[in-house]
């Protein structure tokens, strides 16, 4: 019973929930740079594959296709392994970091951890879009261009906003499951979240005053990471749920009228 | 207004179209019957470019169609409708009969949505302006269709099988909508129907396409009552009862 009360301890030490929360930041930053950019490369890299498919413009559809096959196909761990071993970076400037108070060596973490979520995140989303980009009737270009629509303002008008609501729910899941993809980054380096669970669950005697580390340790923070995780990732599918459901009945008090 | 010289297309080993040579005079109402598989679809696409000929020529007014002036030339001079109305879900009937002359012509959003009421009261559905295409039946939503074609303005209206997709209690509402537009003599009209009826009364001529060639070109009175080609007289006996 001691040795968990000296676990729980660790819970109410200010300066260690403050290196847990900086983690936390960390790892929604990571998540948010390389949702964002994902999904945008990952467009790309689906409309590519869909709509680069004749003449010289096929040798672009192979690059996306092959771009999308390696990194779908290979595992994310060795890529964060690879990017974060030797992915060249910039030297940053001392001063650039201090201004958004972190090291030289935190930005390049981040930089890299970035790289590679993206290299992979990219690669799935891209499919995501290509299935939703599929699902779209093929009536719905063919209305544009009699209109006198040209291409790109069919996809932009008419197509694109339908594939994305259909999308949504299968986007969701992919967002959550890349910000629970962060966590990789734990065996490589201590920078996002989890990887400071990890060391802090090692240095545990330093703040529980006991003479070993004990289970109750691994319990107390684990059970941490699992309530902040859950928290952040509920929330959103909560969030995206709600905006569904109030997109829902906008249209049906529509139909009513 | 629309004019095709030696007008090939394949899909394909299979030539659908072996040379066609038409041409739509401004303000006719030209009605192409024929049986499935026939290439009436093809024929009436091809006016719009919605298919690329494998040879020949097709004009519109005064321009030589080709891919990369299709959405110029559809923009100013013609509107189609299809057999399953292909109107955008993700937005409201107002919303489908406003994008177009907003996104094209620039006509601002007030005098576009002027427009878009006028023409929806014409298709008697102005009370439906706010609500999604979906929860409409499928006549309504080829009336809605229809008033989009209108909505752009435009002189030529190419309705590729409009009634086909129809349950048959609709169909009517659909028919006389069109009808309506027949008597004006502003718009040039190509219409694929098997609404023989309908051809009859509103065609100025009908061509009867089997095999992927005209094979019988009329008016209607010649066309239904004294058809020469023995295929042509064989499909009508077999749809007109």
């Amino acid at each position: 019973m001691t040795e968990l009360q000296a676990s729980l301890l660790m819970l109410s030490n200010g300066g260690l929930m403050s290196y847990f929360f900086k983690g936390v930041a960390f790892t929604i930053i990571i998540a948010i740079i390389a949702i964002v950019i994902g999904f945008v490369f990952g467009s790309v890299l689906a409309l590519v594959r869909n709509y680069c498919v004749s003449g010289p413009q096929r040798i672009l559809k192979w690059l996306a296709v092959a771009y999308i096959e390696v990194f779908r196909n290979t595992p994310l761990m060795l890529w964060i392994f690879i990017c974060l071993v030797s992915f060249p970076v910039p030297s940053i400037p001392v001063a650039w970091a201090e201004a958004i108070a972190l090291s030289t060596t935190e930005v390049q973490l981040l930089f890299k951890s970035i790289v590679a979520l993206v290299l992979f995140t990219s690669s799935v989303m891209a499919e995501i879009i290509r299935g939703g980009l599929n699902s779209v009737d093929k009536g719905q270009f063919e209305a544009g261009y009699s209109q006198g629509f040209t291409f790109v303002q069919v996809l932009l008008y008419i197509v694109l906003p339908q594939t994305i609501r259909a999308i949504v729910p299968t986007m969701l899941s992919q967002i959550i499951t890349t910000i629970k993809d962060t966590s990789y980054i734990a065996n490589i380096a201590y920078i996002e979240f989890l990887g400071r669970v990890f060391r802090m669950i090692q240095l545990a005697p330093m703040y529980t005053g006991q003479p070993t580390q004990n289970v109750s340790d691994v319990f107390v923070l684990c059970g941490l990471a699992c309530a902040i995780y859950f928290t952040i990732n509920f929330a959103i599918s909560l969030l995206v749920r709600s905006l569904q459901k109030r997109q829902k009945t906008v249209r049906v008090a529509y139909a009513a009228e | 207004m629309i004019r095709l010289i030696d007008v090939h297309k394949s899909f394909g080993n299979q030539e659908v179209l072996k040379g066609i040579n038409l041409h739509v005079k401004e303000g006719e109402k030209l009605v192409i019957i024929g049986p499935s598989g026939s290439g009436k679809s093809t024929l009436i696409r091809l006016m719009n470019y919605l298919e690329e000929p494998t040879s020949g020529q097709v004009y519109v007014h005064t321009h030589l169609m080709s891919h990369n002036r299709r959405a110029f030339i559809n923009k100013i001079h013609s509107a189609m409708v299809f057999q399953q109305f292909n109107l955008y879900p993700h937005l409201t009937v107002m919303d489908n009969l406003t994008l177009g002359p907003r996104k094209l012509k620039k006509v601002p959003k007030r005098e576009a949505e002027e427009i878009a009421m006028h023409y929806l009261k014409r298709v008697k559905l102005e009370h439906k302006a706010n609500v999604y295409p979906t929860t409409l039946s499928g006549g309504q939503q080829q009336r809605i269709a229809i008033a989009r074609a209108l909505t752009m303005q435009n002189r030529v209206l190419l309705f590729d099988e409009p009634t086909s997709a129809l349950d048959p209690e609709m169909v009517q509402e659909v028919l006389d909508v069109m009808i309506g537009l027949s008597k004006e003599k502003n718009f040039t009209m190509v219409v694929v129907t098997h609404e023989m009826g309908f051809a009859r009364e509103v065609a100025d001529r009908v061509i009867f396409l089997d095999g992927g060639v005209i094979l019988e070109e009329g008016t209607p009175e010649h066309f239904f009552k004294n058809p020469q080609n023995e295929r042509c007289k064989a499909f009508l006996g077999k749809i007109i009862r």
